[in-house]
């Protein structure tokens, strides 16, 4: 345990830049201060800190900030990336038993029916990879990205397989990446959240809002739900009827105000609320700028799909490269409707799942593409992925065949893929089996994907540390064993 | 303690750590503090060495993360003191340092030897560190309790630093201060400690004439007594106000994890709040702490429960109910069982029990199985996992007929189970005979028959799966079921749920016709569930058998109406129905099964039996009556009955489907004394035994947490944690004298309690720190000024609706919906919507907010409430730039301020300087001096200005005004300035 590097001396340094700012009587510097824990903070046994960032990164970082797209439900990888020619020739018969011993499923009862693939497959790009006919877009944008197609997680179900996968624990209470990723390294945007989450048609996936939320860790780490219509963030808006001079009128006093309590009490609290009223007020005028689409070009808006002013995922997409490019930290996005049992035609294979590609397809492909335009891509990790896969078995939910076509959850493999920020472009890692069942090849855990991606944030998974219900708690977990993937990396 | 390097070295300008929104981490004020806390050993040289206090935190700073609870490498652990002394260690010799292995191996120059070893820790012990377990061996290396389990004793007047002065808060908080270069602060003024008290008693500021009434009131008091009598009358008067209780309850409902709905997924609505208003209740009554414990976690095994006792009971229920489809309900069950361990131990004991669910914990001497032996406390609860958070109580709204109404169905389940108890034992009683069958089909999947069993073959069994059994006839009276779990290994119970549904018996003659046999009646071994061993005989899905999962073998009596004389040739056929499901649309077959048969005539009399028929006639009576109850639908405790018992295992490394030992109800040994008696079998025996005299860290934890509420921050920093990874006391005799004075002398009662503290001098000093406690003391550890804390998120609120006049008084009743922002409630697969509340419910105290679990009020969650996903021992409080978009910006706040400052103009329509100078003593009790008046009513003149509307029906008129009419009085720039005042600093402090 390294934990002397998680030093005490940010306390003594803040402390110091207090007395600074104190006699200094200034509030240039007001805008650093964005999060304060006002009070007590846990200290183990006598001597061991916690509210600690990193100073520095651990080691050189390769990716700067994080675009995550979930896709909440579980995409079938074997409508997607997992071309199963074998799974094919045996559409229709009876699941062998061998498949369903000792196997948990949500729906699946008794003895299913195999189930090929749905859609037609194509090798892409000079990686040549598989991509269905799903993703037409996509299909030109292979080469940036590395696909890992061993994935595998405990979890079946969506609610604890999200947490897991964003907070590196299936219980609720533990701290989501992004409060980790925001929590080690903070942000480089002075007036936006370092850690913001975009929501498709604002649906909350299954987990609720605990996939991005602080767990242990400070509240201020939570992600900061911003919306595409509307406000977007809430309370952003003056009321109606007061001006903006007026709220800055309206601050002065209150400052002057505040600053006077400030010398009668002596509470260091006092400066830093002066400073997030100060924060409060820029981030008005940033967020509101970062969040207007109307800002992009014709060109954009036809390469990405978007419509101003509609809650959608490719307007998501852009808005993520916009707080890309204003030093946001993490960007979480997550689209829904992924959950393909057959139960309902918006979900189904032979349905709804093409929507969910149109819907994904062109904003996606764009977002990369731009991404790279930008030079943005190669200190940007962008990340493409469900909670879970989907069985090579047909779902035959309450043990009867179904009139749509559907998979159930398969923890055993899924596919993800991830793009800049030092992986390896144009390549596959890993591989399930010849069904898609199970990950035979190199199998990648949620924490090794944690471990890998703090990695290239310049972070060592297991340095990364925060004292909780006596255990020096980690993104990538304590209890099993995680590695990073060196094989990605560039 | 703390950096190895001297604060001093490190107060340079290193580049700054970044926080969330690109500015800095902000200092952790405590940090500085604990760098303050010298430890008391590194004085003088004789000093006694307190293992406790000196050692542990040495041993579990450089030790036990390889030699501790977990790891133990050489066989070496300094969590137990019988693998560091003698006779069985071989590390510390007690009395000889210079001989002793552990100081050998600290000391060693040696890379090879040293501990800990150089490569994977680069900092060795200090020399401080290492004379101070020198001393600790040399004086006889007494081993000893973690300080927070040594038994409670009262406080002396004598022996100790303070001389013969009594005990009391001020004499031990003043005992600290020169060690600490600090002094006293003088008394606040006597509006900062109303505004204090105030809050943190009720959670309401006081009105404007409350505080001018004070305040004229101590003005006048012509004696130091009669002055305290004058606080002493004014905390009395607020311990009475029916906020007390509201105030306390919210304190509890974290954790308790309140919330109004089940969690997870679709997160449906779950009817809470008659437990929240027991709470508020309770602390109304000022209930003992003791009573308040005791019906929590077992208000349903007291003798004679009461409604109320039960309604206590929903403590636990506030886990969480996973209703997605497809979810193993055993695997929340066990979730839920598992938070109920681990928020039971951290509300009580402030003990990080989780750490033990896999392991032994690597601080404390509590062992992995340990963990289990506290789970089977809690294991043998009736609720499943169901989607309709079975069992549940239906509470009337009318509290004339509450206890009417729970008395009638506590009577309906004794009633049922007492029916069933005594047919089944009758009916069990006679000769049985297996079945050999001679045919078993299924309508899907396929069937065979193993001697006298019948056993699924392999295919789909789906719900509504229909089996047919043939056996040759006989005579009979009755038919046996006994369902199986499709294993023998007793290590993979609990199977699959299995339910027969309906049960169809038919004699076949040679011919083919069939003829029904009529069934009169079903007693099954055991019920565990809502569904009657009756229902097997008709349509509906519940029956005999067990659901959602099958826990044991169960048995199931048929009893005929009339006895069956079959003709030569005939065949008996037995159709079975099931059409049981759990949430995920999952079918409930029977996997394994054996058929008996009985001649015995007694059965045929059971349905003459005279108790039987009683029964059945109060059954009758109560069914109706409990069927008329209306109200909501409130999830309880309730144990299993003893036939139905569940058998509690050690789960292997955690893993709840991998199951070790069986383990008997208990609690870990380490926090049993030494003399103490039999083991804790039951919750009545557990929650008894927390609140007993052997139990020291009940008082403790509850004092400290009362005290944080009021100072901020507990004497044990870490309310969650009073073990070896907690922090250790600032104030142990004061702890230990407050955890006294609550149990013994307060006899548990809160009340009083709190007036011995807010009265204390301590809490009665100024909040104004002077540069001297800004120095030594910036985080106000040893309390030489009075407390200043942020305004938690209830209070944030109820501030503002009680200064704009909003606020409504209403106590109790269903959680409402005040403005949210559109879109908040959008979560997945369910369609429940937020109803913005337009009457006085829009104004409620935040307690009564409408808590959803997978989206929590947005603004309470920037102001740093948990989710109430589960227990929270500590809030953590934050200054965000969000918190301030929500006090300037959220419409409640848009809507008090305006509210706020319509009030003042009514109050004051000649005056604007008045309006303004009336808002700032509302909202903060204080009267404005010139400065801060001059520079309010400086923004409102600027506003006015400023506006929009300025231009077009103002610029004609004198700008501003000394006085104004109340025509011309500027609404909306009072509003502003309303807000204004609502968002100072001292306005979100007390």
């Amino acid at each position: 345990m390294t934990r002397h590097e998680f030093s005490i001396e940010h306390a003594l340094t803040e402390f110091s830049t207090r007395r600074h700012f104190l006699q200094n009587g200034s509030l240039g510097l007001a805008g650093l201060w964005m999060g304060s824990m006002a009070g007590n903070r846990s200290v183990l046994g006598s001597e061991e800190t916690v509210a600690h960032a990193l100073q520095q990164p651990h080691f050189a970082p390769r990716a700067k900030r994080v675009i995550f797209l979930h896709m909440a439900g579980g995409p079938s990888p074997l409508e997607l990336f997992d071309y199963k020619p074998e799974l094919q020739k045996l559409d229709g018969k009876d699941c062998p038993e061998s498949f369903l011993e000792g196997k948990r499923f949500a729906f699946i009862q008794g003895v299913p029916k195999m189930l090929g693939p749905q859609f037609p497959f194509q090798q892409c790009g000079d990686s040549g990879a598989w991509v269905s006919d799903r993703l037409p877009h996509f299909q030109s944008v292979v080469d940036k990205v590395c696909f890992v197609k061993s994935m595998h997680t405990s979890q079946f179900n969506h609610g604890p397989a999200q947490l897991l996968l964003h907070t590196g624990n299936q219980n609720l209470g533990a701290a989501s990446f992004g409060a980790w990723a925001t929590y080690g390294l903070g942000s480089e945007s002075e007036n936006l959240p370092g850690f913001i989450v975009l929501v498709s048609g604002g649906k909350t996936p299954s987990a609720g809002k605990s996939v991005w939320g602080s767990g242990f860790l400070p509240s201020m780490y939570q992600g900061v739900q911003c919306r595409s219509a509307g406000d977007p963030v809430l309370y952003l808006s003056n009321p109606d009827g007061v001006s903006r001079q007026q709220r800055r009128r309206a601050l002065d006093a209150l400052q002057r105000l505040n600053q006077k309590t400030f010398q009668q009490t002596g509470d260091p609290e006092v400066l830093t609320r002066i400073s997030q009223y100060e924060m409060a007020f820029r981030m008005q005028t940033s967020a509101t700028d970062a969040f207007d689409l109307a800002k992009e070009t014709a060109e954009t808006h036809e390469e990405y799909g978007t419509e101003p002013g509609k809650e959608s995922f490719a307007n998501n997409c852009l808005l993520a490269r916009r707080l890309a490019e204003r030093g946001v930290r993490f960007i979480q996005l997550f689209h829904w409707g992924w959950d393909s049992h057959g139960a309902g035609a918006a979900e189904a294979l032979n349905n709804g799942f093409s929507d969910r590609c149109r819907e994904v397809d062109r904003p996606m492909t764009a977002l990369l593409a731009d991404l790279e335009r930008r030079g943005l891509l190669e200190d940007t990790l962008v990340i493409w992925g469900g909670e879970f896969g989907r069985t090579p078995m047909r779902e035959n939910r309450g043990g009867k065949e179904m009139q749509l076509i559907g998979r159930d959850h398969n923890p055993g493999a899924f596919t993800m893929w991830i793009a800049g920020g030092g992986i390896r472009p144009g390549m596959t890692y890993g591989a399930s089996d010849e069904m898609g069942y199970e990950a035979v090849e190199n199998p990648v855990s949620a924490h090794d994907l944690h471990a890998t991606l703090l990695h290239t944030l310049g972070i060592d998974h297991k340095r990364l540390t925060y004292f909780y219900q006596g255990l020096h708690q980690r993104l990538s977990n304590v209890t099993q064993p995680s590695r990073v993937i060196e094989e990605i990396l560039v | 303690m703390g950096s190895d390097r001297p604060p001093s070295a490190s107060l340079t300008n290193r580049p700054l750590g970044r926080s969330h929104f690109g500015g800095k981490i902000v200092a952790p004020v405590a940090l500085l503090a604990a760098l303050l806390i010298v430890p008391p050993a590194a004085g003088a040289e004789d000093q006694a060495i307190d293992f406790s206090r000196d050692v542990r935190p040495i041993l579990n700073k450089y030790c036990t993360s390889c030699h501790g609870g977990v790891k133990q490498a050489g066989d070496v652990s300094f969590v137990h003191a019988n693998q560091v002394l003698p006779p069985e260690g071989w590390v510390v010799e007690p009395g000889d340092a210079e001989a002793s292995l552990l100081i050998e191996r600290i000391k060693t120059e040696d890379p090879d030897e040293r501990m800990p070893p150089p490569d994977e820790h680069p900092d060795p012990l200090s020399a401080e560190e290492i004379a101070v377990l020198e001393r600790w061996i040399n004086q006889g290396a007494a081993w000893s309790n973690s300080w927070a389990l040594e038994p409670l004793r009262k406080a002396d007047a004598e022996g100790t630093s303070a001389g013969t002065e009594s005990p009391s808060i001020d004499r031990y908080v003043r005992e600290k201060w020169s060690g600490h270069e600090l002094q006293g602060s003088p008394a606040a003024p006597p509006q900062q400690w109303l505004r204090r008290a105030s809050l943190d008693l009720i959670g309401l500021p006081p009105t404007l004439e409350q505080t001018r009434a004070f305040v004229d009131s101590v003005a006048q008091a012509s004696s130091e007594q009669q002055r305290d009598a004058i606080y002493a009358t004014k905390v009395d008067e607020l311990l009475a106000s029916n906020h007390f209780g509201e105030r306390w309850a919210s304190v509890w409902m974290d954790l308790a994890r309140y919330a109004d709905s089940k969690g997870f997924e679709k997160d449906p609505h779950r009817d809470m709040w008659p437990y929240r208003d027991w709470l508020i209740r309770a602390f109304n009554a000022d209930m003992p702490y003791d009573e308040f414990t005791v019906k929590q976690l077992a208000g349903d095994l007291l003798p004679d429960a009461t409604a109320a006792d039960i309604i206590a009971t929903a403590f636990h229920r506030n886990t969480q109910t996973n209703t997605e489809g497809g979810t193993d309900d055993e695997e929340f069950r066990v979730a839920a069982i598992v938070d109920r361990v681990n928020t039971t131990w951290t509300v009580w004991q402030a003990t990080t029990m989780g750490c033990v669910q896999c392991h032994s914990h690597p601080y404390d001497a509590i062992k992995n199985e340990e963990f289990y032996v506290s789970m089977a406390l809690f294991d043998n609860s009736l609720d499943a996992d169901l989607p309709d958070d079975y069992p549940f109580i239906k509470v009337p709204s009318s509290e004339a007929d509450l206890e009417q109404a729970v008395a009638a169905q506590r009577t309906l389940d004794e009633l049922r189970l007492q029916r069933n108890q005594i047919g089944y034992q009758q009916a069990n009683a006679v000769t049985w005979t297996p079945i050999q069958a001679d045919s078993a089909a299924s309508s899907s999947g396929r069937l065979k028959v193993v001697e006298d069993t019948v056993r699924v073959a392999g295919g789909t069994y789906p719900i509504g799966v229909q089996y047919t059994v043939e056996a040759s006839a006989q005579t009979m009276t009755g038919l046996r079921i006994e369902i199986f779990p499709e294993f023998d290994d007793p290590l993979k119970l609990p199977a699959h749920g299995a339910v027969l549904s309906h049960l169809q018996v038919h004699l076949v003659d040679k011919d083919g016709q069939a003829t029904a046999v009529e069934l009169a009646d079903v007693f099954a071994d055991s019920i565990s569930g809502a569904s009657q061993p009756r229902d097997a005989l008709n349509d509906s899905s519940g029956g005999v058998g067990e659901y959602p999962k099958l826990n044991a073998v169960r048995t199931a009596c048929f009893v005929l109406k009339t006895a069956v004389e079959p003709k030569p040739g005939d065949r008996l056929r037995l159709t079975m129905a099931q059409k049981e499901s759990t949430a995920g649309s999952l079918a409930t077959p029977i996997r394994k099964f054996r058929w008996s048969v009985s001649d015995d005539a007694a059965l045929i009399e059971l349905e003459n039996n005279s108790e039987l028929e009683t029964i059945d006639a109060r059954l009758k009576n109560v069914q109706d009556e409990v069927a008329k109850i209306q109200g909501a639908a409130l999830p309880v405790i309730q144990s299993r009955p003893d036939d139905a018992k569940r058998l509690t295992r050690r789960f292997v490394r955690g893993n709840w489907m991998e199951r070790g030992e069986l383990v008997q109800p208990d609690v870990p040994q380490m926090f049993r004394s030494s003399e103490s008696g039999d083991r804790i079998q039951d919750r009545l025996q557990f929650a008894s035994w927390l609140v007993s005299k052997e139990n020291p860290l009940t008082a403790r934890v509850w004092a400290n947490r009362i005290w944080s509420q009021l100072f901020g921050s507990g004497l044990v920093v870490t309310l969650e944690d009073f073990g070896s990874s907690g922090q250790q006391p600032t104030h142990r005799e004061l702890l230990d004298f407050l955890a006294y004075r609550l149990r013994e002398d307060h006899r548990w009662h809160l009340k009083p309690f709190l007036k011995e503290v807010v009265l204390s001098a301590t809490y009665r000093q100024t909040n104004h720190a002077s540069p001297q406690h800004q120095a030594n003391d910036p985080a106000n550890r040893w309390l030489a000024r009075g407390p200043r804390t942020r305004l938690t998120a209830e209070m944030v609120r109820d501030q503002a609706l009680t200064a704009s006049g909003l606020l409504s008084p209403a106590i109790g009743g269903p959680s409402v919906m005040p403005p949210q922002p559109d879109g908040i409630w959008q979560t997945v697969y369910s369609g429940s919507t937020w109803e913005t509340a337009t009457d006085d419910k829009r104004y409620r105290r935040a307690l009564y907010t409408y808590w959803r679990r997978t989206s929590p009020y947005p603004s309470f969650l920037t102001f740093d409430s948990p989710t109430r996903d589960l227990c929270v021992a500590r809030r953590i409080a934050t200054n965000t730039p969000l918190q301030a978009l929500v006090t300037l910006n959220d419409p409640v706040y848009v809507e008090c301020a305006a509210a706020l400052a319509d009030r003042a103009i009514e109050q004051h329509p000649q005056s604007i300087d008045q309006a303004i100078g009336w808002m700032y003593q509302t909202v903060l009790g204080l009267e404005a001096d010139a400065d801060d008046a001059n520079e309010l009513r400086s923004l409102y003149n600027d506003l006015g200005a400023a506006s929009p509307l300025a231009d077009s029906e103002s610029s004609d008129q004198q700008p501003h005004p000394e006085d104004a009419s109340e025509a011309t009085l500027d609404r909306q720039a009072m509003a502003i300035v309303a807000s204004t005042i609502l968002n100072l600093d001292l306005a979100l402090t007390k």
